[in-house]
């Protein structure tokens, strides 16, 4: 116990003995609740970083605060939050030394998660070590299948590789059902763990649903160019094309396959698909493009979260950022449940709750978000979310996907 | 027919590696400093272009009337003020190029912090030219063949202003011997930072013709200062005719591997090459033994 503490209990415990008080004031509330956080700030991926997941963190610090805070029953009172932050430089090491000295030195109540699947995987057994209860929002690994139960502290919250997959492979299946589609299909990765991991769990999916898969091939991360791939894949004319890719590349190849006249009739990008940015350099040509992790603009709630976003930041919101704000709530709604920074309950919770958030619902099946959004479309100009086609909110399937005009 | 596309489009790609080095080739040929912020005016030459036709609604080309004279000034003051010092200090090019690189490397985090405080990190991307033309049966992107033909209209203007001006001969004489030249009377500190500056701009006029075809971000300039660095070895320090040449063999190259082989191996390819060169020819494919 450090030296303030110490007097504010004292004149807590002073208070209590003069004046008459119910017993649950008796014990006297924290001035706060301090969230730790450590993330890539600098370095190539602090900017997806800032963009995704601490403009949501500061936006969601600003909005509880304004509303007075976080209500902890037990005392009877709304207690602010505050944030400390660091900056890991995108080396998990030093993630890891950082997330000690946020535990053991700040003592925070609660840890946040930071970006890019090998960062979340690094901090999971820390956290797990010392029982603070995370949601991770940007991994996608096959390692969670495994590795998830072992870790009961850390929870998994966007669409994992198998679940950001099958969709798309049972689409593909129904199509060619009703005889709309042939079922040839190309699929094209960039040769990192992403890609690879989610172009197997496809072939997986597409095996078992009895697709012809025509061209499957991966080409390097970080090309300059990718039409001769483009090419390839026309040569072999399939009718719905798969890019497992991220968002240098997502852009590229939606740019080259305008150049090249490829129409493929169902037609799927993935990272960078659903950014803002991709529908300001393509226009409406972005319609009936599938998309991977998007979040659905007609949730309740959203107009008014796009509209403090625009406010505090002066720039849209990300919509593949929605899950971390909604991991933010569920967290808030978690502790205010328990009504006390007790992390054994709150993980408790956190794990047998249903929980409404701006992402849409969200319950974890061991640890792993049981529903989350997997698939977007863009149509009319504006990002849908598809699949999971039993989630409320999914829109039917734009199809087939109009040519480029 | 397909090959024929793919050493086309291998062609185009490796414009634009020529057309992305020649103003490191400047600076580090002629005014003898390795520029690590080099990338960051390339970065800047691509936002310049980016607010010109998305915000402004013009056409990005204007922009270059904008980014050019920018890149042009800092780079002069770049030269003038934090460079002078460390040539005057330093006693021989090892030394020289030590500092050099140190200081460059702090202008790099400088530039590209200003470019998040300011842009942020978001990707960003335009479409300008993203029309195909048909030549001889194969089908090319106009933007990517725009930047092409702009980087060799830029070298050979550079070419012509290095073999038949006075001032082209004072540089090309700095670059053979830049102690020798000032005997004979050359302000090597003016040309120099004259080179200096002019190879700043060429990385903004290079960003603004990339950007028509290749999604960017505020860090994006570090991984085109090393784009360009091979192609600079590859060419040889200094001649800058031989960067286009060297950008085309790494283009063709990378392009035609890749597809015959793998095209996972593009890059491998392009390594490949670079040490390969480094070990036959460690002087560059373009210099005279």
């Amino acid at each position: 116990m450090d030296r303030r503490t110490f007097v504010k209990g004292s004149a807590a415990v002073v208070g209590a003995a003069t004046l008459p008080r119910t017993p649950a004031q008796a014990q006297a509330a924290p001035d706060k609740i301090r969230f730790g956080y450590a993330i890539t700030q600098s370095g190539p991926l602090g900017p997806g970083a800032d963009s995704t997941t601490v403009s949501n963190y500061k936006l969601w610090n600003k909005l509880v605060n304004d509303a007075g805070g976080i209500m902890l029953k037990k005392f009877g009172k709304k207690v602010p939050i505050e944030m400390v932050a660091y900056d890991d430089q995108g080396k998990p090491d030093e993630l890891l030394k950082l997330t000690e000295r946020l535990i053991q030195q700040d003592k925070v109540d609660m840890v946040l998660s930071p970006y890019a699947t090998h960062m979340n995987l690094a901090q999971a057994p820390i956290i797990n070590k010392y029982e603070y209860p995370v949601i991770m929002t940007t991994a996608t690994t096959n390692k969670t299948y495994e590795l998830g139960p072992r870790w009961p502290y850390a929870f998994w919250n966007i669409a994992q590789p198998r679940e950001a997959s099958q969709p798309l492979s049972k689409a593909i299946a129904d199509l060619k059902k009703q005889g709309k589609i042939k079922g040839r299909v190309a699929a094209i990765y960039p040769s990192v763990e992403y890609g690879v991991e989610n172009n197997e769990a496809f072939l997986e999916a597409a095996k078992k649903d009895g697709l012809e898969v025509v061209f499957n091939k991966s080409y390097a991360f970080g090309a300059s160019d990718l039409q001769p791939l483009i090419r390839e894949v026309m040569a072999t004319n399939p009718d719905a094309f798969l890019a497992f890719s991220y968002p240098p590349d997502t852009f590229m190849l939606t740019e080259q396959a305008q150049i090249l006249g490829f129409n493929p009739q169902f037609m799927y990008v993935a990272i960078g698909g659903v950014f803002p940015q991709y529908k300001d350099k393509f226009g409406n040509k972005v319609n009936g493009i599938l998309v991977y992790g998007p979040s659905d603009p007609k949730a309740p709630g959203m107009d008014e979260y796009a509209k403090a976003h625009r406010d505090l930041f002066k720039q849209e919101y990300e919509p593949g950022g929605v899950n971390v704000y909604a991991a933010l709530q569920l967290t808030q709604q978690a502790i205010e449940t328990v009504g006390e920074i007790d992390r054994k309950k709150i993980r408790d919770v956190i794990a047998n709750t249903t929980f409404k958030t701006l992402w849409g619902e969200i319950k974890y099946v061991k640890q792993l978000n049981a529903n989350p959004w997997a698939v977007g479309q863009w149509q009319n100009g504006e990002l849908t979310v598809i699949y999971p086609a039993d989630k409320a909110g999914a829109k039917p399937l734009l199809f087939p996907k109009p040519a480029w005009s | 027919m397909i090959l024929f596309e793919v050493f086309l489009g291998g062609l185009l790609l490796g414009g634009m590696y020529g057309l992305i080095a020649l103003g490191l080739n400047l600076q580090y040929g002629v005014a003898r400093i390795l520029n690590l912020s080099y990338g960051e005016f390339f970065m800047g030459g691509a936002f310049t272009a980016f607010f010109t036709i998305m915000l402004w609604k013009l056409n990005p080309l204007l922009s270059l009337f904008v980014s050019l004279p920018i890149a042009f000034v800092i780079n002069w003051l770049i030269y003038q003020y934090l460079m002078i010092p460390l040539v005057r200090r330093a006693a021989d090019q090892d030394a020289l190029d030590a500092d050099v690189v140190l200081v460059t490397f702090g202008l790099f985090f400088v530039f590209q912090g200003l470019a998040l405080v300011n842009w942020s990190g978001d990707l960003r991307g335009y479409s300008f030219l993203s029309s195909p033309v048909h030549l001889v049966g194969a089908t090319v992107a106009f933007n990517r063949l725009f930047a092409f033909l702009a980087a060799c209209a830029l070298a050979f203007a550079l070419f012509l202003v290095l073999r038949y001006t006075r001032f082209g001969t004072a540089l090309r004489a700095m670059t053979i011997d830049p102690v020798a030249a000032s005997l004979v009377g050359i302000d090597v500190r003016k040309f120099s930072a004259l080179a200096f500056a002019a190879g700043g701009a060429l990385a903004a006029a290079s960003g603004m013709l990339v950007s028509t075809f290749i999604s960017f971000s505020s860090t994006i300039g570090v991984e085109y200062t090393l784009k360009a660095l091979i192609v600079v070895i590859l060419a040889g320090v200094g001649r800058v005719t031989g960067t286009l040449a060297a950008g085309l063999v790494l283009g063709v190259v990378e392009s035609v591997g890749g597809y015959l082989v793998d095209p996972q191996l593009t890059i491998a390819i392009n390594f490949g090459l670079f040490m390969l060169v480094l070990l036959l020819r460690p002087t560059g494919l373009f210099t005279r033994a």
